[in-house]
């Protein structure tokens, strides 16, 4: 949002963007339901929507709804829509997670407030569900000049790893992502251990800890606990606002993994690709729109074959690099933030349109 | 007074005779000796073909009578008895009408000149008048000096007058200068003519349609006029296609789209599911699922296949049928419907051997999506073979695929756009021919650009 707001601007879109407010029981509240919805059992309770609803209604009254179109992020403010009979104007839901097996409880009460909109937008199509409103696909995306993303000098990177203390001397595969048990860093290391049986190399677990997830603490522990003190695993617990620090540390791997449980779209992997690193990734959620196996990198479906695809990249680097390359330009024209800021517009320009006309001129 | 004027004249004959004999003396060998030098200077002109020497010849000889008559004048005022201080001033008089006439003459002389060869040259209007001036400038500032040095007036604060000037004007021509000798340049050479098809190495490129002393005029594929100045048409490689072409009876106007997918929610876990959908589906889903491997992937591969067999192969791990389904032409088919048919015969014919129950993995249904496209004008258009592979080399791959993809199958025209508008309106059919023979599915999308560059290129060779 803080790159798309900019630019939706420089195009004439006049756009604002309002942020909720929570506490900690809120947030305990949308992460259990955040978990529910990917399919992880959670136990709910009465109390649990209750603190939902109590926190939506308040924010409902404090947060300034402006505009012609008001487009709603994820399911912690859904709600919102309750005062679309009041206000009226366009509503759009953008849901972020992958909605294709909920647990029905939580889905139950979400379900009403998503019928409210005019439209919804997923970032894949497993993500979504058989809706009477609208549904549409629109992919995330990276914006390649920001400090995520942007080109670094060698001796920048070179900086970061020595303040990290990671050797240059031997393959850097990196996990880049906040600790939490769908990113499954444990597993991350199991692999690297299988790998590490009959090659040399050396894995970095870097990420931070989200405000909105409790559990990040508690996994950071466990990943530090399991990595105990093998010198080949570095698990770096990163600030938040370190995007050149992740730019570097990404730039610097040789291999990029990302072996998540279940994922919204793993814009990580985007990021990976961008640099035209070798990706090893889980086909889960988004993942596989980002890596079209033995094409743009290769998916694998757990521990083993994990492993099994770092050995392949690292015994065989012509054929690593050549994916790296397809795979940016895999993201070059399909999850740069251009494409995702005219999709949104096109997504505006059919907020008018039936949905019987497949095809408009302009 | 008749009788004073008679004496007058008796006692001073000889002092009014000299002068006048003088005058005529001088004025009868000056007849002759123009006339030889005119019949010399016609004979050598005749003999080396100079064009311009009749006219040199003409304005010359005029101005040669004119020149000995002031001579005779000259020398008779200075046999006269006059007093010196009168023949001084009429001295002056008389190489003061002697330098205004040699400046008209010059004037005269050098517009002829100048009207005569710098058409030859190929410089352009607006450049031989700019000429012309500047010679008639130049000649009456140099005759004024002349003049004024002969009455002994003062020439400094003229020449500081005219040094400020020169100044001035170099001063604002120090940007135009190069551009002017880069028009004489151009002209002399006849480099690039009106109605020429030029392309700079910097990217601009169009039609000439104007050449200036200072800059030359091109429309421009998308109708725009770009001017660019003489110079740098030297400084920088300029590709010259020559004359237009045959002009189409209707231009080309090169439309783009872009495409949004909306998700149907339905889904389908088994080849059962999967054609029941399929053959109720609106077209958009047909057109999307066949088309959405060769939008994403355009750089990568050719021959790209469609959804279900890489969902059948993958999720359900029949490669058997996978691979049918992605050996269907898609170029084959005139319309979406009959592509459809095709696709559901297959899996019906498939499930009719009873050979296939297995279901995807939960995550891996097959979920159906439709592309809802917009076509938007972008701002090419071309009249002539030459503007449309120009414009072919700049349009973005969505216009290349719209033209070619979209418009033949989904829009249902049945042939490609290039096709249609090279037969009805360019009155090229075979070319229109080959590149509705051109099985675009077989190339990546850049690959194809080139593949239809090289066929117009060859044909407009």
């Amino acid at each position: 949002m803080s790159r798309m707001v900019p630019l939706l601007e420089q195009l004439g879109v006049d756009t604002r963007w309002s942020v909720i407010k929570g506490n900690d029981d809120f947030f305990q509240v949308t992460k259990k339901f955040h978990n529910a919805l990917h399919g992880r059992q959670e136990k709910i309770t009465e109390h649990d929507f209750a603190v939902f609803m109590e926190t939506t209604k308040r924010n409902a009254e404090e947060v300034e709804l402006y505009g012609d179109i008001i487009f709603i992020h994820d399911p912690q403010p859904v709600g919102l829509v309750a005062r679309k009979h009041e206000i009226g104007k366009k509503w759009v839901w953008r849901c972020h997670i992958d909605l294709s097996h909920p647990d029905e409880k939580v889905w139950n009460f979400i379900q009403p407030f998503v019928l409210q909109y005019d439209e919804a937008v997923f970032s894949a199509p497993s993500f979504s569900r058989e809706l009477p409103i609208r549904q549409f696909l629109i992919r995330p995306s990276i914006d390649p000049l920001s400090d995520k993303n942007k080109e670094l000098s060698q001796s920048l990177i070179d900086s970061v790893l020595t303040k990290y203390g990671i050797p240059k001397d031997k393959p850097i595969i990196t996990q880049v992502s906040r600790f939490d048990y769908l990113k499954d860093p444990v597993g991350v290391i199991q692999a690297f251990e299988l790998v590490r049986r009959n090659m040399d190399c050396q894995l970095v677990l870097a990420g931070g800890t989200a405000t909105d997830d409790p559990e990040s603490d508690k996994v950071l522990a466990e990943v530090r606990e399991r990595a105990g003190n093998n010198p080949d695993i570095h698990v770096l617990l990163v600030p938040p606002g370190s995007d050149i620090e992740i730019n570097a540390l990404q730039r610097a791997s040789t291999i990029v993994v990302q072996k998540s449980l279940r994922e919204g779209f793993g814009l990580t992997v985007s990021e990976a690709l961008w640099k035209a690193k070798p990706v090893v990734a889980s086909a889960v959620g988004g993942i596989p729109f980002q890596v079209k196996n033995k094409f743009t990198g290769l998916l694998s479906h757990g521990i083993e074959g994990t492993a099994y695809a770092l050995k392949q990249l690292l015994a065989n680097p012509g054929y690593a690099r050549w994916l790296g390359e397809n795979g940016r330009e895999h993201v070059r024209y399909n999850f740069l933030i251009t494409r995702h800021l005219r999709d949104y517009l096109l997504l505006f320009l059919f907020l008018d349109y039936s949905s019987d006309v497949d095809v408009m001129y302009l | 007074m008749a009788q004073w004027l008679t004496d007058w004249l008796i006692a001073n004959w000889l002092k009014i005779a000299v002068p006048v004999l003088a005058f005529l003396a001088t004025y009868v060998v000056s007849l002759w000796l123009v006339r030889v030098l005119d019949n010399a200077f016609r004979r050598w002109t005749a003999r080396v073909g100079w064009e311009a020497g009749q006219m040199v010849a003409g304005a010359v000889r005029r101005s040669l009578l004119f020149w000995f008559l002031l001579l005779g004048a000259l020398i008779a005022i200075q046999v006269s008895v006059l007093s010196p201080q009168v023949k001084g001033i009429i001295g002056k008089g008389i190489g003061s009408l002697f330098g205004l006439s040699l400046g008209w003459a010059v004037i005269v002389l050098s517009e002829k000149l100048l009207k005569l060869y710098l058409p030859k040259m190929k410089a352009p209007q607006p450049t031989i008048a700019l000429a012309i001036n500047v010679v008639r400038v130049t000649i009456i500032v140099i005759g004024a000096l002349i003049i004024l040095e002969i009455w002994g007036m003062p020439t400094s604060p003229l020449l500081v007058l005219i040094a400020v000037a020169v100044l001035a004007a170099a001063l604002f021509l120090r940007n135009a200068a190069p551009n002017l000798f880069s028009g004489f340049q151009l002209g002399a050479t006849r480099q690039i003519d009106v109605g020429d098809y030029i392309k700079l190495e910097t990217g601009e490129e169009g039609y000439v349609t104007e050449i200036g002393w200072s800059n030359i005029q091109i429309k421009g594929l998308d109708e725009s006029i770009i001017i660019i100045p003489n110079s740098r048409l030297l400084q920088h490689t300029v590709i010259n296609y020559g004359r237009p072409l045959k002009k189409a009876k209707e231009p080309f106007r090169f439309s783009s789209r872009t495409h949004l997918t909306e998700l149907t929610g339905l889904k389908a876990k088994d080849l059962r599911q999967l054609v029941d959908i399929l053959r109720e589906a609106p077209d958009a889903v047909v057109y999307h699922h066949t088309h959405r491997f060769l939008q994403e992937y355009h750089y990568l591969t050719p021959a790209p296949s469609n959804d279900f067999a890489i969902w059948i192969s993958d999720a359900l791990g029949d490669e058997v049928l996978g691979e049918t389904l992605a050996s269907v032409d898609t170029f084959e088919f005139p319309n979406l419907g009959a592509l459809r048919e095709r696709l559901v015969g297959i899996i019906e014919e498939y499930l009719a051997k009873g050979s296939n129950s297995r279901e995807a993995m939960p995550g891996s249904e097959f979920h159906f999506m439709k592309s809802v496209s917009v076509i938007l004008p972008t701002h090419y258009v071309a009249r002539d073979i030459r503007e449309f592979v120009e414009a072919l080399r700049k349009i973005s791959l969505d216009a290349l695929y719209f033209h070619m993809f979209e418009s033949r199958l989904r829009l249902g025209r049945g042939l490609n756009d290039f096709s249609i508008w090279m037969q009805d309106s360019l009155g090229e059919a075979e070319l229109g021919d080959q590149i509705a023979r051109l099985d675009p599915y077989s190339y990546t999308l850049e690959a194809l650009r080139l593949a239809l560059i090289q066929l117009i290129e060859k044909r407009i060779k």
